[in-house]
This record gives C-alpha cells, sequence and structure tokens, in this order.
C-alpha cells in the first residue's frame, strides 16, 4: 500500500455513491463530447476544404449567374490568368426527390467533361464516369445519397425541379466516393448540357448562363493572389467576380452558423459545471463524513497537506474513472450515430466522428475538473482540528 | 404527514450541498428553457410576417420566396381570383416583390454574410402596414434609395442610414431609412424599389411570389382552387401563416431537437446529482428516520417526505434556471434562415408556457432522481433510532 | 538529564523510582473559550512519570483526562506551563515537527478503535509507516509482525467490518505499535468492549508494557481497567488528586 493506494481505495467506501458519480460524470462527458464533436463535424467542412481549389461567382449574390464565357477566359488551357491549371463550371438546379420533398441534397448540372478533373476528391469508377459522359442525362450520385434513397447504377430517376419547372429525368451512370473528409457525399451531379437544352424554349434568358466557376490552381500559386487575379480580370466586364477558396468559403458559411456554434460553446461548458457541481458534492460529502478519520491519521502524524493530497487524489481518480468511463459510453454512441449522420445528413455533415484531440481534452477536462471541485473540501479537511475531529466520533 | 417546515430546514443545514445540486438543476433547466425560448423567438420572428388573411401564391416546385418566379403579366391573374379583397378604389389588394440575396460585409469585419434584398411597389409597402420608417425616410419609387429593416442596420457594412450598397458597378444603392416591422422577418431586409431591384438582379419583368389579401381567411379554398385550376400556369396556393410556418420548420426542429437531445443528456447528469445528495441526505439522517418511524410514521409518509424535499431541491434550481432564462430576452440571435441562405436575426422569447414547462421539467428531475432514495429511506427500521 | 546518563541507568531489574522521567509537566494549564465564557480544562498541573511504567487516568467526565492525554500526545498545546515528553520540549516544537515527533513518538490506542473501514487489517497497521522512509516491503513485514503480537495473524487481510468489536481494538494496537513508539496513549481503550475482550486487550497492554518497555498511559471509567495498570492517578477538576 502507498500513499496513492490510500486515496484511492477510499472511492470504495460508498460504492453507491462511487459508482452514480462515475456514471453523472460520464453523462456529462457523453454530452460533452457530443457537442464538441458536432462542433468539429461543423469545421471539418471548412477545415478539410480544398485551399487549391477556388470558387468564382457573381459578385453581388449567389443567386445571380454568370456568362459561359467566362469559364474560357478562366480554362487553364485556354485562359489567360496566371496560376489556373483546370477549370470547370457548374450550376445550382435545386432538384427535390419527387416524394421525400424533406430531404435535402445538392443537385448540381456540370460541365461533364472538366468537372471530375477538378474534383479529383470525388472518386469515380473509370467505366461509370466513360458510360455517364456518354449519356446526356446520365447522373452520378454521392454513395451516400443512393443509400439513402436506394439507387443504384442503372436507375431512372425523376427529380422535381424547383428554379427549373417540371420533371426531370436522370439515369444513374455512376456513384462517386469521397476521397476527402470535407466532401459531401449526397450530391446528384449531371450534365449541364441537358439542363441548358432543356429550357431553351421556356427559359431562354437562363440559358448559357453558370451559377459558379471552380478553377484548380497550379503547385505552388497562392490562392489568394491567383483569387485577386481573377476578380481584377473581370473587374472592367458587365458582370463582376468574387472569387476565394473553398476553405475560405466553408468559413464563411459557418460565419452565418455563428450565434449557433457559440451557443453551443457555452452549452458545452455548462455541461462542463454541471460535471464539476456533482463532482464537487460527493467529494465534499465524502470528506465531511470522514472527519473524525482524517483526525486519526493527523494523531497519527500524517500533516494536514497529506490529507488534503487524498481529498485531491480520491477526487482526481474519481475524475479519471468517470471519464474513462464516458469515453467508454461515447465512442459506441457518437461514432454509431455519427454514421447514421454520415449517412442522412451528410450534407451538413460529411464526416461525423470523435476526434481523438476531443476525446483526449474530455478526459483530461474529466479530471482537471475533479481535480478543480476538490480543492476546496482539501482545503476544507486540511484545516481540520485534530482535536476536534477526533471528538466527532461516528 | 411529516411538515414542510422539516424539509426546508435540512435542505437549509446543508447549505453547499443543496446550493450544488440546486444549480445542477437549474443549468438544466436554463439550458432547457433557452432552447424553447430561441425556437420560439425564431417561429414568431417568421409568423409575425404572415397575415391569418392573406395568402400566397408561388410557382409549383418551389418552397420559397427565392426560387418562385411569376411573369408581371401573371400578376393580374392571380388579383382577380374571387376572394381577394378589394381596396378603396375598387383595386385588389396584390402585390409582388422581387426577392434576392446580396453578400454583405459584417460590420465586425468578420467577412460577409447574405442578407435578403426585397424589391417592392409604393404599394406593397401599404400592402404591409405594420412597416414603420423609423429613422430617415421611405426610398422614393423609381430612384436608386433603400431602406434596412432594424435589426440588421449596422450589423453589416453599409447598412446604416447615409450608408451605400454596390448591387452594381458604379451604382450603388444609398441607404435612406432604417424600419420596423412589427419585429417580424423583414426586419432583417433590405428593400428598394421593385424596378430597380429587379433591373439589378436580372429579374426584369418578374416578381418572386404575390401576396393576396383575402375577405377573410374563410375564402382560401375557393381563391386557392381558383389560382391552382390552370395547370399551364402551375401556381401553388397557402396561406401566408402556413408559408412562413413551413419556412421556419427546418431551423426551428433543428434548434428544438437540439435543445431537448441536450437538455435530456444534461438531465440525466442532474438526476444523478440529486440522487447523489439525496442519498446522502438519507444516510445522515437515518437515526432520525428511524426515530420518526418509532414515533409512528408510516412508510408512505417517510416516503413522501423525502421525495418531497428531492422536489423542492430541484425547483429551488428550477426556479434558478427560469430566472437566468428570462433574462436572455435580452439577447439578440443571428442564425441562417436555411430557406433563404441568408441571415435571419430573432431574440430569445420567454413565454410563461415554457417557463412553467421548463420548471415542471425540474421538477420531474427531482422526482426521478429522489425516487430511490426515498425508497430507503421508507424502508429505515425503527430499529434504527436506537443506533449511534 | 541528558541521554548518555539514561543509558547508564537502563536496566530492568532496577526499581521503578530508579528510571528516568519520559513524560514531565510543570504548572501546566488548558484553557478553552466558549464565546466569552472561560473554561479552565487543566489547572497548575505538575507531573512526572518514568519510562516503562503503565499508569492510567482516571477521573469524572469533563475533569480534562482527555486534554491532558492530548496535550502529552502531542495533539494539543497547553496555555500555560512546561511540557517535555521523551526529552523534547513540545512548546519548542512547530506544527510540523510536532506531527514527526508524534509519528515516531506516540502509538495512540482510541476508544472507538478509528480504524480505516476500507482497508485490511494488515494495511491499517502499516499506515503509521507511510510516513517514513520504510521500503514497502518493509512496511508490510513489520505490519505483519505487529499483528501477530497481537494475536491476529489470521485476520491480517480482513476488514474491519470483518472483525469482532476486540479484533479490531487489537488491530488498533498493532497500528499503536507498528513503528516502534516509546509511548503508547490510550483513550478509553475498553470502552466499547464486553467484559471478555477488555480482558484480552488489557492483558496485551500489560505485555507490552513489561516484554517491550512501553510506557503506557491509559484513560478510563472503569475500574477493572485501571486495577491493571501498575499506578492509578486521578483527576479532578483539572488538578490531580
Amino acid at each position: 500500500m502507498t500513499l496513492v493506494g490510500l486515496s484511492v481505495k477510499n472511492i470504495r467506501r460508498n460504492r453507491l455513491r462511487a459508482v452514480l458519480t462515475v456514471l453523472g460524470v460520464a453523462i456529462a462527458l457523453l454530452a460533452f463530447v457530443f457537442i464538441r464533436t458536432t462542433l468539429d463535424a461543423w469545421s471539418t467542412g471548412a477545415e478539410h476544404a480544398a485551399q487549391d481549389r477556388l470558387g468564382t461567382m457573381h459578385k453581388v449574390s449567389f443567386t445571380m449567374d454568370l456568362p459561359r464565357t467566362y469559364f474560357e477566359e478562366l480554362d487553364g488551357t485556354r485562359g489567360t490568368v496566371p496560376g489556373v491549371k483546370a477549370a470547370t463550371y457548374q450550376n445550382w438546379f435545386g432538384g427535390k426527390h419527387p416524394v421525400r420533398e424533406q430531404e435535402f441534397f445538392a443537385t448540381i448540372a456540370v460541365h461533364s467533361d472538366t468537372f471530375f478533373d477538378v474534383y479529383s476528391d470525388m472518386a469515380v469508377p473509370p467505366d461509370q464516369l466513360a458510360a455517364w459522359k456518354e449519356d446526356r442525362q446520365g447522373a452520378i450520385v454521392g454513395e451516400a445519397l443512393a443509400k439513402q434513397f436506394g439507387w443504384s447504377v442503372g436507375d431512372d430517376v425523376t427529380l422535381l425541379g424547383t428554379i427549373y419547372p417540371g420533371d426531370w429525368k436522370f439515369t444513374i451512370r455512376g456513384i462517386y466516393s469521397a476521397t476527402r473528409r470535407a466532401v459531401d457525399r449526397t450530391q446528384f451531379v449531371f450534365h449541364w448540357t441537358y439542363l441548358n437544352e432543356s429550357i431553351k424554349d421556356t427559359m431562354p434568358e437562363q440559358t448559357e448562363r453558370v451559377g459558379w466557376i471552380s478553377t484548380v490552381i497550379e503547385p505552388g500559386a497562392r490562392g489568394a493572389d491567383v483569387a485577386q487575379a481573377i476578380d481584377a480580370k473581370f473587374e472592367e466586364h458587365d458582370v463582376q467576380t468574387r472569387t476565394m477558396s473553398e476553405r475560405a468559403l466553408s468559413m464563411e458559411f459557418m460565419g452565418s452558423f455563428g450565434a449557433i456554434l457559440t451557443a453551443l460553446d457555452v452549452v458545452s461548458g455548462v455541461i462542463l459545471v454541471i460535471m464539476m457541481l456533482i463532482l464537487g458534492n460527493t467529494i465534499a460529502m465524502s470528506v465531511r463524513e470522514r472527519t473524525n478519520e482524517h483526525g486519526v491519521l493527523l494523531a497519527l502524524g500524517f500533516r494536514p497537506k497529506h490529507i488534503a493530497l487524498f481529498v485531491m487524489g480520491e477526487g482526481l481518480a474519481i475524475g479519471l474513472l468517470g471519464g474513462l468511463a464516458g469515453l467508454c459510453l461515447s465512442y459506441p454512441f457518437i461514432n454509431g450515430m455519427g454514421r447514421w449522420i454520415e449517412d442522412n445528413m451528410g450534407a451538413w455533415f460529411p464526416y461525423f466522428q470523435i476526434p481523438i484531440d476531443v476525446a483526449i481534452t474530455a478526459l483530461l477536462l474529466a479530471m482537471l475538473l475533479a481535480g478543480l471541485a476538490a480543492v476546496i473540501p482539501a482545503y476544507r479537511a486540511s484545516r481540520l482540528d485534530v482535536i476536534d475531529a477526533l471528538r466527532r466520533i461516528g | 404527514m411529516i411538515p414542510i417546515r422539516y424539509n426546508l430546514r435540512n435542505l437549509a443545514v446543508r447549505r453547499a450541498t443543496t446550493l450544488a445540486t440546486a444549480l445542477g438543476v437549474g443549468l438544466v433547466v436554463f439550458v432547457l428553457a433557452a432552447a424553447l425560448m430561441l425556437t420560439e423567438g425564431l417561429r414568431r420572428t417568421l409568423s409575425r410576417s404572415g397575415q391569418p388573411d392573406n395568402a400566397v401564391v408561388m410557382r409549383k416546385g418551389s418552397d420559397n420566396e427565392l426560387s418562385s418566379s411569376i411573369a408581371n403579366t401573371q400578376v393580374g391573374q392571380i388579383a382577380s381570383a374571387p376572394g381577394v379583397k378589394k381596396d378603396a378604389d375598387g383595386r385588389p389588394l396584390a402585390v409582388g416583390d422581387v426577392v434576392a440575396v446580396i453578400f454583405a460585409d459584417l460590420a465586425n469585419g468578420k467577412g460577409k454574410s447574405n442578407i435578403v434584398i426585397r424589391g417592392v411597389t409604393p404599394e406593397g409597402i401599404a400592402f404591409r402596414p405594420e412597416v414603420k420608417v423609423v429613422e430617415g425616410t421611405l426610398p422614393r419609387p423609381g430612384t436608386e434609395e433603400v431602406m434596412v429593416g432594424r435589426k440588421i442596420a449596422r450589423r453589416f457594412e453599409g447598412l446604416d442610414l447615409g450608408g451605400e450598397l454596390e448591387l452594381r458597378k458604379n451604382r450603388s444603392a444609398k441607404v435612406v431609412g432604417v424600419f420596423e416591422a412589427g419585429g417580424s422577418s423583414y426586419e432583417s431586409e433590405v428593400w428598394g424599389d421593385l424596378d430597380y431591384v429587379a433591373g439589378a438582379f436580372g429579374r426584369e419583368g418578374m416578381v418572386s411570389m404575390v401576396r393576396v389579401r383575402l375577405e377573410s381567411p374563410a375564402l382560401f379554398d375557393g381563391f386557392a382552387a381558383a389560382v391552382e385550376q390552370d395547370k399551364r400556369l402551375g401556381f401553388d396556393a397557402m396561406p401566408e401563416l402556413e408559408f412562413y410556418e413551413k419556412a421556419s420548420e427546418q431551423t426551428a426542429v433543428f434548434i428544438t431537437a437540439m435543445g431537448v437531445i441536450i437538455a435530456v443528456f444534461f438531465s440525466i447528469g442532474a438526476m444523478i446529482g440529486a440522487m447523489i445528495t439525496m442519498y446522502g441526505a438519507v444516510a445522515n439522517r437515518r437515526s432520525e428516520i428511524g426515530v420518526l418511524r418509532a414515533l409512528g410514521f408510516s412508510r408512505t409518509t417517510i416516503l413522501v417526505s423525502f421525495l418531497f424535499e428531492s422536489v423542492l431541491l430541484s425547483l429551488l434550481g428550477g426556479l434558478l434556471g427560469i430566472a437566468a432564462a428570462s433574462t436572455l430576452g435580452m439577447v439578440k440571435f443571428s442564425m441562417m434562415n436555411f430557406q433563404t441562405f441568408s441571415e435571419i436575426v430573432f431574440a430569445f422569447e420567454p413565454t410563461s408556457e415554457i417557463l412553467i414547462s421548463a420548471l415542471v421539467f425540474g421538477g420531474v428531475m427531482g422526482v426521478i432522481g429522489g425516487f430511490l432514495p426515498a425508497i430507503r429511506a421508507a424502508r429505515t427500521a425503527p430499529i434504527e433510532a436506537m443506533r449511534g | 538529564m541528558s541521554a548518555e546518563a539514561t543509558k547508564a541507568d537502563d536496566g530492568h531489574t532496577k526499581p521503578r523510582a530508579d528510571k528516568p522521567t519520559i513524560i514531565r509537566c510543570q504548572d501546566l494549564g488548558r484553557t478553552f473559550w466558549r464565546g466569552k465564557e472561560r473554561l479552565d480544562v487543566l489547572e497548575e498541573l505538575d507531573l512526572e512519570i518514568p519510562e516503562g511504567s503503565f499508569e492510567a487516568l482516571m477521573g469524572p467526565s469533563g475533569s480534562g483526562k482527555t486534554t491532558l492525554l492530548n496535550i502529552i500526545a502531542g495533539l494539543d498545546r497547553p496555555t500555560r506551563g512546561r511540557i517535555e515528553v521523551a526529552g523534547k520540549s513540545l512548546g519548542d516544537l512547530s506544527e510540523a515537527a510536532l506531527a514527526k515527533w508524534r509519528s515516531q513518538t506516540i502509538g495512540f490506542v482510541f476508544q472507538h478503535f478509528n480504524l480505516i473501514p476500507v482497508l485490511t487489517a494488515v494495511e491499517n497497521v502499516e499506515l503509521p509507516l507511510l510516513l517514513t522512509k520504510v521500503p514497502a516491503s518493509e512496511r508490510k513485514k513489520r505490519a505483519q509482525t505487529a499483528l501477530r503480537v497481537v494475536g491476529l495473524e489470521d485476520r491480517m487481510d480482513h476488514r474491519p467490518q470483518q472483525l469482532s468489536g476486540g479484533q479490531e481494538q487489537r488491530v488498533g494496537i498493532a497500528r499503536a505499535i507498528v513503528h516502534d513508539p516509546k509511548i503508547i496513549v490510550a483513550d478509553e481503550p475498553t470502552g466499547e468492549l464486553d467484559r471478555q475482550s477488555a480482558d484480552d486487550v488489557l492483558t496485551l497492554l500489560e505485555r507490552l508494557n513489561r516484554e517491550f518497555d512501553k510506557t503506557i498511559l491509559m484513560v478510563t471509567h472503569d475500574p477493572a481497567a485501571a486495577e491493571r495498570a501498575s499506578v492509578l492517578r486521578k483527576l479532578d477538576k483539572g488538578r490531580l488528586s
């Protein structure tokens, strides 16, 4: 037996209370890890978003489009902007599943020759890609979306147009997977030419327009410089542009949720306070019940610092146990739920798993808070008067 | 019945423990109330924009003002549908706005965010009597003047009296007024002249959505049938309240779900806290309970008394929680509206229903957390009175 | 009295009176304040106890016997007067030094045993050694030896709840001797025990006194227990009679 051992053994004194406290800490920690994982999943989009891919859109509004001719001016082989390697363009289509209208996913009409070169992080098997390029009404969907609606290659699907009214018929020609965490695996990608030709009669003013142009920059080129060069190029045109890297765009998008993120941040702090209250209460109660015993230890020659250390050690041990139990709860629970979220809410959370640093932080916080919660009881225990303590016979 | 005084004094004696436990419960109640208040704030902000006797018409398939578009020439057809109210001059009360979204620089320098810009006619402004200019003047029709909603004024760069907004190169819109609109979502928008906004966004000859005032809400079905009858036009009619209800649905569900999940997690933690405290109370008062039993108090009485003490404890926390939550009424919350991808500013809305249900939630936590300890107390044998 | 002199005079055959004094109180006073009310628990108390003596301290409740015991054991400090135990003037020691001195010089036996419930018998006995630099294996060996002395070699790994009152008190005594203190102070060691267990405990104390030459100071209410001591002192209203 050692001094540390002695302090840890005290946890066994009131098993029910120890179990409840560990459980309380574990559940608080589960909630904490859940919130932090959610926050992390939000920012994953931004952190893992490509820095070498730029998006060029209308300067005034994302709802406005650009003339398709802008693409030619940016294309790596024909264009004149230094630093641009390749370019592609796309339109937001705004399609919906005809029955399950509430389930959001991105539908985009893309320039099929270049799209998957620029979006090299969306991997399509070569034979499927070739088949898709051959079929004007073909579509390539994300693996998560295919799973969500039970689609497989060869299926005919109909989408409801919101921006471009009507029923739109497609055939699934390929399924892409993601090679980067930030990639949304619920997108629906089809030929821009199909869209453009279909609306020639009904919406002639909408033809030959593209929503935004994506460019990949040459290795070594600075994204910000290239973006500036692109915007400068169109400065004197009728329609000016706004170009930024995907990462900057994601950050800006996240900024719109700033208040929610702040609120979640605050709430994750609140759970830590609750955890500390539970811990502090338990430790204070067990110290109070043990006043007499501490008196005995003092009589035997133990110093107040020993008593304080015992209390701290007990607190830390409970914190550690609770932390470990919390992680044991968190992993199956949150990662299991995360898989479901990735499959069903992939547009918002392409990646939803506990980041290792969150797990480590949680464990350390559990111990730190337990230590903090033990400070006052430890201090009070160390101020104990031997005679007084011995007189209080249990 | 054991007097309440007994419980109150016991709680007072164990001040620190009582306070720690109550605070835990209080924080849970606070989080729950805050989430509900936020949802309520969002719901009200959007529903304030709707009127019970108004109906909206948009293009079939679209579910928000951004994706809908209706040709100007078709507005007359909608206005002539049965049930539409007429003004003093006999003109039908039907207005169409052009709605677009623009990037605007946040005033705090943290990048850009989307805001809704709405092109309106003078009739369009008159159609919404709740709209009042609080600073400056109304933008003059046919000019490049705009006014900004009270909630976003000064949140964004240039969105202030005298400020400028570049919608087109070398043709900036001038901010001439700040308006309020009864706390509705209009207060998070920029309003300008219909033709100017339509021109700036290449939407000439179109409006996004048409709003009509009906003679009475009961006439909606007839109106809708008439408007939707012509399948070629592809119109969809909806009561305005329902439109806004739907608009807030996704975000509201998101916040409520998040809030409830978090509150449930948290409450388990706090209930365990209450349980620990009550077990402690029972253990400390073992001989005391023995005496009560020896004096003839029944097990049920003891059970009720301890359960009651636990409920008192959590209600105390609940009161702290809703007191703290009530102060959130001052806090403004800005969030992306999933419908338009643009910012909407709203406030925490403390209603008595929310506060009461959060408090009840706290009380229930006390019942659940105190139940097992109360059973242990009730099982105490009278003989315990004789032991140290 | 110098250490050399003590050594020179040492010897079991000599009569008790010739033994060097191990506890010396001079003009000892202890005053407690309960609010504004003054309570003189000990007054002008002089006491000399020779090394190797087994003394019982009796007196009615409130006579100050526990206070005197606490002062001698270095748990409490007198308000007035001098106290010298085992060659140290306790008044000159700091709190830390006093605690260290206590852990080396005094063995405590309590009325309520005061064993740590989560520790086994051998762990309880080992407790005072945790304060020393004795290595872990040696600590355990000494704790086992102490338990053997009190006759509990077959109860080493039992927890206090698994022991009878008499056994618990014997563990308490083992704890009091494990670090080989010069003095054992016992506050009502038989107060919680039945006659038979009390007899066993007293016999054990006698043995420690005789075979191991421990000075024992015991506060008791029990005349039968007091009889077993070699010297009986009576305390009344803070004064020795």
